[in-house]
């Protein structure tokens, strides 16, 4: 277990960790909207778009404009993809919208000398250079994040279930559209430059989806995805280090928290099915005869 | 083959003539879940027999597992003499319409024409007979004007109806028909039952599932009523009684509670 | 081959703009079928799930665009697999898979040397680059693509279109869902190494999409959407030359800007309904004039 505990006695390890840990729980809370909303491709989407403002708050103010960069590409995409979801919510779009911003950055990247390291570092972040500025960002965010889903939950709930019924009981869906967004857009700009603006799509999806494999009640799918979330954080980061120290194997370690998270979906998968098997054989044998609804 | 039904009736043999649909003690499943149970009846050519029974029922199950796309885990269900994967050829499917993406780039004419693959076969090109088939059948359907309109831009009603059309156009000996008149307007509905009652007058068996039952009367001299098992099966004004129907549809009124749950089929 | 006798092809600009026409005749024409079936999302999975194969085939020896089919067609496999799951949707599942491959693809690229140059190679592509064996390959793939889709064309429509009418009609859905999917991948696996991952996704989305905004018929739909493509690739590879950024990003932002358009002529001209128009509004007006004409 010393893999586990070690490396974090070294500052820097210490401070990704945290920042890993942190974003992991986010991410984890944001993804189970994002999940039972399938807005995956939408989060995609809102992925990519940030881009061209991490590379344009980069190009003005440096390492220290990326935040702000991303900050401004995020509220702008969130609240495009909230009007562009009322005329058209077809794929199509989105991905025109991805790919049309995301090579605005490419394109302003590719003309800068030191091209190459620089695109790698804003696609796949820099978490071992995590400074405690960035984890109090990091916190601020989080905070913001969770305490206005904490109080949106009902409506978002009921907006998530039956958006008619919401509309109906006067909830302004779109307005709550727009919060759902802006609140993944922070949660991208809060990871951008600890796991890049390509990776975070794991960090939203996949733990709630390994939750939701694992449970069928909100009540514990939210926590569950947030400690597994922060597991994956943990784990991946120890697993880079001990590679490098122990084996000499440098590994991306924004790419191996993302491979320990599938890791664990596949096995919170697997540990579903086998649930949900006993769950019915145990069902049937209580009440056979009776017809189960389709 | 079981030709006694349980309303006690004896449905008489027509000689020289195969049966288009034979249920014989019938058991449906998807997966490891029964969906449907003991299912006996006999459906003529030319003759149209109305699935009636409450949402979940298990009537859509039923058509698929006529088409040969559930598979039949007890008993035996026989079309037109074979096997329901066998039989598929002569028999045509009419969908629910609005479970058709209204995006799609197609023609009316389009879809008409795709009742006619099978018989072109593959890698082949429609012939000019093609064509007149499928002008034939969209004027059954009172819609030859508009042949080249997108399909997304037409009414759900006037969408039911070209893929009736699409079925009419495929000849088939078996037509199913899965709910087509939810959300149709009354003139499609008229349009609709007259195009059905042409085809059965040329031989063709007819099974409609819907939960309407003034269509049940109104199209179909015979009903078969469903609810995971069947209520009864024979000529409408016999089958569609207070009595069968309170059971058929009582059952989900009511709350299950295992071994409780009424069954009136004995 | 009678293309590396032409010495027309020993430029680099001329071997880039044919590869850039090849590719977008290509993306145009398979992109129709991607744009009805619903799949842009799945596409952008297959791009970056190609990448981790790539990578390997260049680890084991073998030839990438081997490696780089095998591996997206296994990522295809996984996500049938795990979106056959309750609660788990088609959308989460590409998104796991997604992430997960690119996730892979960088975690093994980090453990050689030269990380950021090999990376950025895979992630934002470089036409510049293409041999004339590459044009080959393309070419082949294009043949071989068009042959399908002329053979196969009514079929591929009755099943996307309708796809228990078809399988009712007797047609092995299965076949020929499996048959669309290697057109997509194939196409994928030639257009990544001139567009990049992210960027692929432009060309195998954009023209179609443009087209559809054009014209509901499906007949025109592949030449307009094929000529668009071509246009593009051809518009991106001169501006690529002349401004010196990345030839990707400038072939997806033409996509963009044509898509944009196209965009807003269509909304001018007011087809741009919202969905729920478009299938209320007609029913009502039909109805009346039915009732009118009886």
């Amino acid at each position: 277990m010393n893999i586990l505990f070690e490396p974090f006695q070294l500052p820097f390890m210490a401070r990704a960790l945290t920042q890993l840990v942190i974003l992991g729980a986010l991410a984890g809370t944001v993804g189970v909207l994002v999940l039972l909303r399938r807005l995956a491709f939408v989060t995609d989407t809102l992925t990519h778009t940030v881009f061209p403002g991490v590379v344009i708050g980069y190009i003005l103010a440096g390492d220290d404009g990326i935040f702000w960069g991303a900050l401004v590409a995020g509220a702008v995409t969130a609240a495009l993809l909230t009007l562009f979801a009322r005329r058209v919510s077809e794929d199509a779009a989105l991905a025109m919208l991805l790919t049309t911003l995301f090579a605005v950055g490419v394109a302003l990247v590719s003309r800068r000398s030191g091209y190459a390291a620089d695109l790698t570092a804003f696609l796949f972040g820099r978490v071992l250079t995590v400074t405690e500025e960035q984890l109090v960002q990091t916190s601020v965010v989080t905070v913001l994040v969770v305490a206005l889903l904490a109080v949106l939950r009902r409506p978002l709930m009921l907006r998530m279930f039956d958006p008619e019924g919401a509309r109906a009981a006067g909830v302004r869906v779109g307005l709550l559209d727009l919060v759902l967004n802006a609140a993944i857009a922070l949660v991208v700009v809060a990871s951008v430059r600890a796991v890049g603006t390509v990776l975070v799509i794991a960090l939203l999806i996949v733990p709630a989806a390994a939750a939701r494999a694992l449970s069928d009640r909100l009540a514990v799918i939210v926590p569950l995805a947030c400690l597994i979330g922060a597991a994956g954080g943990w784990l991946g980061l120890a697993v880079s280090y001990e590679a490098a120290v122990s084996h000499g194997l440098r590994l991306a370690s924004g790419g191996t928290v993302v491979l320990v998270l599938v890791a664990m979906y596949v096995l919170a998968f697997a540990a579903g099915i086998l649930r949900r098997r006993l769950a019915r054989s145990r069902v049937s044998r209580a009440v056979s005869g009776e017809v189960e609804p389709a | 083959m079981t030709e006694e039904t349980t309303t006690g009736q004896v449905t008489l043999e027509q000689p020289g003539r195969t049966a288009a649909l034979v249920l014989d003690r019938a058991c449906v499943a998807y997966g490891d879940v029964p969906a449907l149970e003991e299912l006996d009846g006999v459906v003529h050519p030319g003759e149209a027999v109305a699935l009636i029974g409450p949402n979940g029922a298990g009537k859509s199950t039923l058509i698929k597992a006529i088409l040969g796309l559930v598979p039949v885990v007890r008993g035996r269900i026989e079309v037109l003499g074979t096997t329901p994967a066998r039989a598929r050829r002569e028999v045509a499917y009419v969908p629910q319409a609005d479970t058709l993406d209204p995006d799609f780039p197609v023609s009316v004419e389009q879809v008409v024409m795709m009742g006619r693959y099978r018989k072109i076969g593959w890698l082949r090109r429609p012939s000019a007979g093609d064509r007149a088939e499928v002008a034939a059948a969209l004027e059954r359907v009172g819609l030859a004007g508009r042949a080249r309109d997108r399909f997304g831009t037409l009414s759900g009603g006037q969408r039911q109806r070209v893929l009736l059309a699409r079925a009419i156009a495929a000849r088939p000996r078996l037509l199913l028909l899965d709910e087509p008149f939810n959300g149709v307007d009354a003139v499609s509905q008229h349009a609709l039952l007259e195009a059905m009652a042409a085809l059965k007058e040329q031989g063709t068996a007819v099974v409609i599932s819907t939960h309407d039952l003034a269509i049940a009367h109104l199209a179909c001299e015979e009903v078969c009523l469903l609810n995971r098992h069947q209520y009864g099966f024979g000529p409408t004004e016999s089958v569609l009684t207070p009595e069968r129907l309170r059971a058929a549809y009582g059952g989900q009124a009511l709350e299950l509670r295992g071994d409780r749950v009424i069954v009136t089929r004995t | 081959m009678i293309l590396t006798d032409m010495s027309w092809f020993d430029s680099t600009v001329h071997r880039a703009m044919t590869e850039a026409a090849l590719v977008g005749a290509l993306g145009g024409l398979v992109g129709v079928l991607v744009i009805v079936r619903r799949l842009p999302f799945f596409t952008m999975a297959l791009t970056h799930a190609t990448f981790p194969g790539v990578v390997i085939a260049t680890l084991l020896g073998i030839d990438l665009y081997l490696g780089g089919g095998l591996f997206g067609l296994l990522i295809v496999l996984a996500i049938v697999a795990f979106s056959r799951a309750r609660g788990q949707d088609l959308t989460a599942a590409t998104g796991i898979a997604l992430s997960g491959g690119f996730a892979l693809g960088v975690v093994l690229v980090s453990a050689q040397d030269g990380f950021s140059k090999d990376l950025t190679h895979y992630t934002v592509g470089d036409i510049l680059a293409v041999s004339t064996a590459d044009l080959t390959s393309t070419l082949v793939v294009a043949v071989a693509v068009v042959i399908v889709l002329a053979a196969l064309g009514k079929e591929l429509l009755f099943s996307a279109f309708d796809p228990v009418g078809a399988s009712a009609a007797g047609l092995p859905t299965l076949v020929l869902d499996f048959i669309l999917l290697a057109v997509i991948e194939v196409t994928v696996v030639v257009t990544v190494p001139a567009l990049g991952a992210i960027l692929a996704v432009a060309l195998l989305v954009g023209p179609a999409a443009t087209a559809r905004l054009l014209t509901d018929r499906l007949a025109l739909l592949f030449p307009i959407s094929a000529v668009i493509g071509v246009g593009c690739g051809l518009a991106g590879v001169w501006l690529s030359t002349r401004w010196d950024i990345a030839a990707g990003a400038s072939i997806a932002l033409f996509v963009g800007f044509v898509f944009g358009l196209a965009f807003l002529g269509s909304a001018v001209r007011g087809r741009l309904r919202s969905p729920a128009e478009t299938t209320r509004h007609p029913v009502a007006l039909e109805a009346v004039n039915d009732a009118g004409s009886s």
